[in-house]
């Protein structure tokens, strides 16, 4: 059962939209490594998607490994696993 | 790597190869959302496909 | 060396288990040209190159394709999910249950199993990149 919330379904949707933008900036800089305007785009996204999996990890669960660290129990191990509809984002007809 | 003119150089590539134009960065979709559901963010690798042959 | 990031690359939903489906879907998975070959194949294919930019795009891209397969598996999962023995008979999904019940398996829609011989890896990098068009630029 999906039992996300709205707003966490949003924030995972952004993540992935971001994140995919990163990677289609990586694929262009390893051939391109010199261009100059990829490589501000790829910046200034990198930036806002640390920030946005470090905010999502402290609310909701960690993402990385590495988000996990300032708990007192593993949460890395009690996340749901991305197969799961809990870690999928409802994308059409909005969010519960 | 060298970034070769794939137009101005064309005639003096060697025959018998298969060579692909370099990829020259312009713009990138302005909605990223609509990027992330088409499956690229730049506007010159949108090709849908459409059974055969790529439009556009 | 890999980090690991617990979501998919693009969410997915099914609303309705569908077996017969799922056996089509499931060649994206372990099928010749499928994720897992897709990854394998650049992953093994980027020691030959000299050039370090392409051994770099080969490991970006070969790493996408790990994403790519952790997706149709997802779908393959949940396509498959509470079945009832009813429809995993009526939709010819017993031939591979009786193997493997629910869980993912590598292979073909026509059954074949996952083999390595559906990828090359030459040693040299155009020869192995003519080998990537045919397995992963149909469309073009």
């Amino acid at each position: 059962m999906n039992n996300t919330s709205c707003e966490q379904n949003r924030m995972l949707m952004d993540i992935g939209i971001i994140d995919f933008t990163l990677v289609e900036l990586t694929l262009y800089l390893d051939t391109h490594p010199h261009d100059k305007q990829a490589m501000e785009y790829f910046n200034h996204y990198a930036r806002i998607k640390h920030q946005m999996v470090k905010d999502f990890s402290a609310r909701y669960y960690p993402l990385t490994k590495d988000a996990s660290t300032e708990t007192r129990e593993w949460k890395w191990a009690l996340a749901p696993m991305p197969w799961e509809n809990a870690a999928n984002p409802v994308m059409e007809g909005g969010c519960k | 790597m060298q970034d070769y003119n794939f137009d101005e150089h064309f005639d003096r590539f060697p025959v018998a190869m298969a060579y692909v134009p370099w990829q020259h960065l312009s713009q990138i979709y302005e909605n990223l959302e609509t990027a992330y559901r088409t499956g690229t963010i730049f506007p010159e690798l949108d090709k849908p496909f459409v059974g055969r042959r790529v439009v556009r | 060396m890999w980090s690991y990031e617990k979501r998919l690359q693009f969410p997915v939903n099914i609303k309705e288990p569908n077996a017969k489906l799922a056996q089509v879907i499931m060649s994206q998975y372990g099928g010749p040209d499928g994720e897992l070959a897709a990854s394998q194949r650049y992953l093994s294919q980027r020691y030959a190159t000299p050039y370090r930019e392409v051994a770099g795009i080969l490991t970006d891209i070969g790493t996408e394709e790990l994403a790519h397969m952790e997706m149709v598996s997802a779908i393959v999962y949940q396509l498959t999910k509470d079945l009832s023995m009813e429809e995993i008979e009526a939709s010819g999904f017993d031939k591979y249950y009786v193997d493997h019940t629910v869980g993912l398996w590598p292979q073909a829609a026509g059954g074949v199993p996952f083999n390595a011989c559906v990828f090359q890896s030459k040693g040299d990098v155009i020869t192995d990149l003519f080998e990537d068009m045919a397995a992963d630029v149909i469309p073009l």
